[in-house]
């Protein structure tokens, strides 16, 4: 039988990703209650945004779908989408955290899909909302929405209504437990790499957006210049991080990213060049350094390039884009034409606040990563939030600081 | 068992109507694919019935047979992708079986090309329509398959 | 018989605007099997099933639901009639929306008949569906935790902790695991020997905690909440019940036999061996150079040990503290260390002074020396030149392999490795969980981890385990690793069975047994399922040579026949 603080307060889970997932379902099965706070309109964080995961080279849906499910289901487990903490304080006896949710205008527990709203609605400001969700619901976009109402009449489930406000709670927890993942940074002030300034110059979360099966080209690879397929693609790695000037750090999880994109573009349009420029190649977890092999091993192959590129343009025209690189093999600079140019490197822990001026409700470093308590202590941490990590060390992290958690005897600490 | 002896049913040219494709679809790639394609409304050619199934691993050779003997003709199973199937490999022993099936079918004069199994993932929305045309148009161009072997739907009691 | 009543939904009229229910209905009206049909324009919200329910309780009486897909709100409907009192083999539910209305919107003619086969499917599936049957476990309330290295610790004192029971069994002597034969961790230099230390006084001071040593496993048998494991430790002979199993076996350091004249010459030692003589004493030299992927990231072993590269750069810097003349060299082909800590660490090595030289792995250093090593060549892949660099100790970092033990507690589990024998988990976003269900896998048993890392995995292998036995009976339904509850398990007719043991072959779950049947005067195999274990997956079914092998949610005769009435 679990002992522990027996507490009816419950933990805080803040971020609905992998991480986040595994630590409420974990708590929820040791008997603890759960609310799982999630800023977007969907479970499964960055993973579901994916197309494919390395190094099982299948799509992450049906397992994070699974889980999911699971969260949803769970009698133990509160599910609060469009929602942030936006403050927490820390008593002698609880923890007060303060949720605010951002109303969803179209309840989606009412919601059955028919699709009248958006017949109804003259600004085309209804759409489905995450494409996986089990059950599906349509979603009004604030921003586009002019409040006229059409779309409320025609409901038939009475699911609509537009002057729904926000919400701020507070609650009692027992702890918090931060998954909340990572974020872009964006590239234009590295003018090296020329980000801005040509189409067919994208980051890697952009890319794997722009090729995915289930995205806008359904899988093709295309250039999103002229929407022709590529003659060639450069990865380009460590952009923006191991950079005193942006990210001193290394994003731990783009060296398995390209190699994954590569291996897929490979696998759709064989004749497409591939090249990816590389400091380090961090093949470091399960099967990943023979994944990477397996690029090399390929038919037409994967070329690997030892080398930080110097300056990345479009050529005159525009039709294509020179890369400036010194080749550290062979000690040669050279010049190479790339039809696109993916770069890799730039993610940093997300804002817990964006645009808000208010204090962070938990103490983070000097790079944004939440400040983690050592030795089983709080604050606690997985995932993104606490350091570069990969599906599997956020799950696992996420675990570990469930049990911890749950082994507390003590309570919270003030 | 008692083994009742029917009457077939009415045995046209392939180029006279349009061809009977059975999909056994797993519950979750499988389906899941189907259902994105319900989910946008994508018209469909109203020629195919699905049976779903908790893994392709449980479409017996037996059944994709008798498909073909009750007036199928094509049959896909629709699966996970190696190495994602939520039962633990259980497709990797479906997928032998199957092409094993599809040799005994070009034995038995049926054709291997009748039977296409196929691994998708629920995230490849597009692909349960594109699979489902395709095979539909390849299916429409063969001669119809000459089943007076099974002149009698036998049905299990 | 004349038991099920049909419910047709219309989802506020999106399926009926293309299907003609009116057609349906009558059809459906016809059906022998069919005792009432009803038209609802939204079962999802109308709250019905609860009337629904009563009104099937009487006899053998079933429902099938008519509406949208299951992954719309059909499941919900589905799961408000399992409240209601309906169990799943009294229900079925027909997608005519996605699956019909909403993808033949353009051939309303064609959609209707579509619609009919598709009932017809569908009754003829709930016809035959059988009574799931759901065992109720006992759950043991104790965990076994199997090695005592640093994942094992962390996971024993993680249950610990929260209040569960836990046996240790090591192989050893002692607890410690590798964390016991190196001097300092990284990235702080800490002693791994408090942590060790801290371990051995829990286990004896806490009640939760029965420490085993110089255990031989020499059983194992059960299911998840019931394992029985036979073991002698210390000679005595002895049995453990536990409810789960954390294997934290721990790997091994490859020797570099064959490698830069290991053997051959002096002063050429492996990364452990370096770590021996640190705790003996300090080690003086003024040229060390580290030499990284020694029999790694090669053919042999294509794989990444995850912690050469912080290790070298750990003794690079002890043998610079204990020398302020030395020079210390590593000899890398990347520097395998990501993130925010690792890249902190690998700064500082540089800040330091450690010399990185990269090479290529078609031209790797060479050892130059008679009886000791007294040079090591090698090209700077970066610059291009050859250098010889003076050596007075050339350490190798050589990768973990799997224990020697790997194979043994893999088959005393039944659990699968990997090619490299190194422990395997079923699923991406589950790395501690195996095929069998409480058996969880932890540390570089499963694949070279630090010791850092391998106490998180071992707690969160605690975490999975503390979970499971933290109840005191479960159902088997709940293994099932899908939404909603698995519908029961394969079941064998025993008097039918062959025993040919196809089945048994085919299980990805190693839930199929042959066992011998007798009573009679009559012996013969046949096959036996273990429930828990068993996920529905219907493998075992379709390489039955005579159908003795069935599942309750749709056996042989409801898949014949849904195909026979699939376009009728």
């Amino acid at each position: 039988m679990m002992t522990g603080k027996e507490s009816q307060n419950p933990v805080i889970v803040a971020g609905g990703g992998v991480a986040g997932l595994t630590a409420a379902l974990d708590l929820a099965a040791a008997g603890r209650y759960v609310e799982l706070v999630e800023s977007a309109e969907h479970l499964g964080g960055r993973v579901s945004e994916l197309d494919k995961i390395y190094p099982g080279d299948h799509c992450a849906f049906c397992p994070l779908w699974t889980d999911i499910r699971r969260v949803e289901d769970h009698e133990n487990i509160r599910v609060r989408l469009t929602s942030r903490i936006t403050a927490v304080e820390r008593k002698p006896d609880s923890i007060r955290v303060t949720i605010t949710t951002e109303p969803r205008y179209i309840d989606e527990s009412l919601c059955v899909f028919c699709g009248r709203c958006r017949e109804a609605c003259a600004a085309d400001a209804v759409r489905p909302s995450w494409e996986h969700a089990s059950p599906p619901s349509f979603f009004i976009d604030k921003t586009g929405c002019t409040k006229c109402g059409d779309c409320v009449d025609q409901c038939p489930t009475g699911a609509i209504d537009i002057e729904r406000p926000p919400v701020e709670i507070v609650l009692s927890a027992d702890d918090i437990i931060w998954a909340t993942g990572f974020e872009e940074v964006d590239l234009t002030p590295l003018p090296e790499f020329g980000y801005g300034t040509h189409p067919d110059i994208m980051t890697s979360l952009e890319f794997e957006n722009w090729i995915a099966e289930a995205g806008v080209n359904q899988g093709r690879i295309l250039r999103r210049s002229n929407g022709k397929e590529p003659r060639n693609i450069a990865f380009i790695q460590c952009a923006g991080a191991r950079d005193r000037r942006l990210l001193p750090y290394c994003s731990g999880v783009c060296c398995m990213h390209a190699l994954k994109q590569a291996q897929w573009i490979k696998r759709r349009a064989p004749e497409v060049g591939c090249t990816i420029f590389y400091t380090d190649l961090r093949t470091v977890g399960r099967d990943y350094f023979d994944y990477g092999l397996r690029s090399l091993r390929m038919t037409t192959g994967v070329d690997l390039v030892r080398g930080r590129p110097g300056m990345i343009r479009p050529l005159p025209g525009g039709d294509a884009l020179a890369l400036k690189y010194e080749n550290t093999e062979t000690q040669a600079v050279e010049i190479a034409r790339f039809d696109v140019v993916i770069l890799n490197g730039n993610l940093a822990p997300s804002q817990l606040l964006p645009g808000s001026e208010a204090d962070s409700p938990v103490d983070l470093d000097s790079q944004g990563f939440v400040s983690a308590g050592r030795d089983g202590a709080a604050p606690f941490a997985c995932g993104f939030s606490r350091e570069p990590a990969d599906i599997a060390e956020s799950v696992l992290r996420a675990s570990s600081s469930a049990v911890t958690l749950a082994g507390r005897k003590d309570g919270p600490e003030p | 068992m008692a083994v009742e002896v029917s009457n077939n049913h009415k045995q046209q040219k392939a180029t006279e109507r349009t061809p009977r494709i059975l999909v056994f679809a797993c519950k979750w790639c499988g389906l899941i694919g189907a259902d994105g394609a319900g989910r946008k409304r994508e018209p469909l050619p109203p020629n195919f019935r699905v049976i779903p199934v908790e893994c392709v691993g449980s479409v017996e050779p037996d059944a994709v047979i008798r498909a073909f003997a009750d007036g199928m003709d094509g049959v896909i199973v629709m699966g996970c992708h190696l190495g994602g199937c939520r039962f633990n490999d259980a497709n990797h022993a479906a997928f032998k079986r199957l092409e094993l099936l599809r040799a005994l079918l070009e034995g038995v004069g049926i054709g291997r090309d009748r039977l296409l199994v196929t691994f998708g993932t629920a995230h490849e929305g597009h692909q349960f329509t594109d699979v489902l045309r395709n095979f539909t148009n390849l299916i429409a161009k063969k001669e119809s398959l000459d089943t007076s072997w099974t002149s009698s739907r036998a049905r299990m009691i | 018989m004349k038991n099920i009543t049909v419910f047709l939904c219309t989802c506020f009229d999106e399926i009926n605007r293309v299907v003609d229910y009116e057609r349906l209905c009558s059809h459906l009206s016809d059906d022998p099997r069919v005792a009432a049909v009803t038209v609802s324009r939204g079962l999802c919200v109308s709250g019905g099933a609860g009337e629904i329910g009563a009104s099937v309780k009487s006899g053998d009486g079933r429902v099938l639901i008519a509406a949208c897909s299951p992954l719309a709100r059909g499941d919900q409907v589905m799961r408000d009639l399992e409240r209601a009192g309906v169990p799943a083999f009294r229900r079925h539910l027909v997608d005519l929306r996605e699956g019909c209305a909403w993808i033949h919107g353009n051939n309303p003619a064609a959609a209707t008949e579509k619609a009919l086969d598709l009932l017809n499917m569908g009754l003829t599936a709930l016809e035959y569906k059988e009574p799931s049957a759901d065992v109720t476990l006992k759950i043991a309330d104790e965990v076994l935790v199997i090695g005592a290295g640093p994942a094992g610790m962390a996971a024993a004192t993680a249950l610990a902790r929260c209040g569960v029971d836990v046996r240790v069994l090591e192989r050893g002597a002692q607890p410690g695991g590798m964390l016991g034969l190196v001097s300092r961790s990284y990235p702080d230099n800490t002693d791994p020997s408090e942590k060790i230390a801290a371990f051995r006084d829990l286990a004896a001071s806490d009640p939760r905690i029965t420490f085993h040593s110089k255990v031989k496993i020499i059983s194992a048998r059960g299911y998840a909440g019931n394992f029985t494991v036979r073991f002698t430790a210390e000679g005595e002979e002895l049995q453990a019940h536990a409810g789960a199993v954390i294997i934290a076996t721990g790997g091994r350091v490859f020797p570099p036999k064959g490698y830069y004249r290991y053997g051959e010459v002096r002063e050429v030692v492996s990364q452990i061996e370096l770590e021996a003589r640190f705790r003996k004493g300090p080690v003086k030299k003024e040229n060390a150079v580290f030499i990284q992927c020694v029999g790694a990231r090669c053919e042999e072993r294509p794989y990444c040990s995850t912690i050469c590269c912080p290790a070298s750069i750990k003794n690079a810097m002890r043998i610079m503290d204990e020398n302020e003349n030395a020079r210390v060299w590593i000899l890398h082909r990347d520097i395998m260390m990501p993130g925010t800590t690792l890249e902190a660490y690998y700064k500082k090595a540089m800040e330091r002074g450690v010399r990185f030289i990269r090479y290529a792995e078609s031209d790797p250093p060479r050892i130059l020396g008679d009886e000791a090593v007294e040079t090591v060549e090698v090209r700077d892949d970066i610059t291009g030149d050859r250098r010889t660099i003076p050596a007075d100790l050339v350490v190798l970092s050589t990768p973990l392999i799997a224990g020697t033990d790997a194979e043994a507690i893999g088959d005393l589990f039944g659990i699968q490795r990997d090619s490299y024998g190194f422990f395997r988990e079923i699923y991406p976003l589950h790395p501690v969980e195996t095929r069998i269900d409480g058996v969880y896998i932890c540390g570089s048993a499963r694949w070279p981890v630090s010791s850092e890392q391998a106490m998180v995995q071992g707690e969160a292998a605690a975490m999975k385990a503390a979970a499971l036995v933290g109840r005191q009976t479960i159902r088997a339904s709940e293994f099932s690793r899908v939404p909603g509850a698995k519908f029961g398990h394969a079941r064998v007719n025993e008097d039918t069975c062959s025993g040919c043991g196809n089945c048994a072959a085919v299980c990805s779950f190693d839930a199929i047994r042959l066992q011998r049947r007798s009573g009679e005067g009559e012996f013969r195999m046949v096959s036996r399922v273990i429930k828990v274990r068993c996920k529905a997956c219907g493998n075992c079914l379709s390489v039955c040579p005579n159908g003795s092998m069935q599942m309750p949610e749709m056996n042989t005769k409801a898949l014949y026949g849904m195909v026979g009435k699939a376009f009728s």
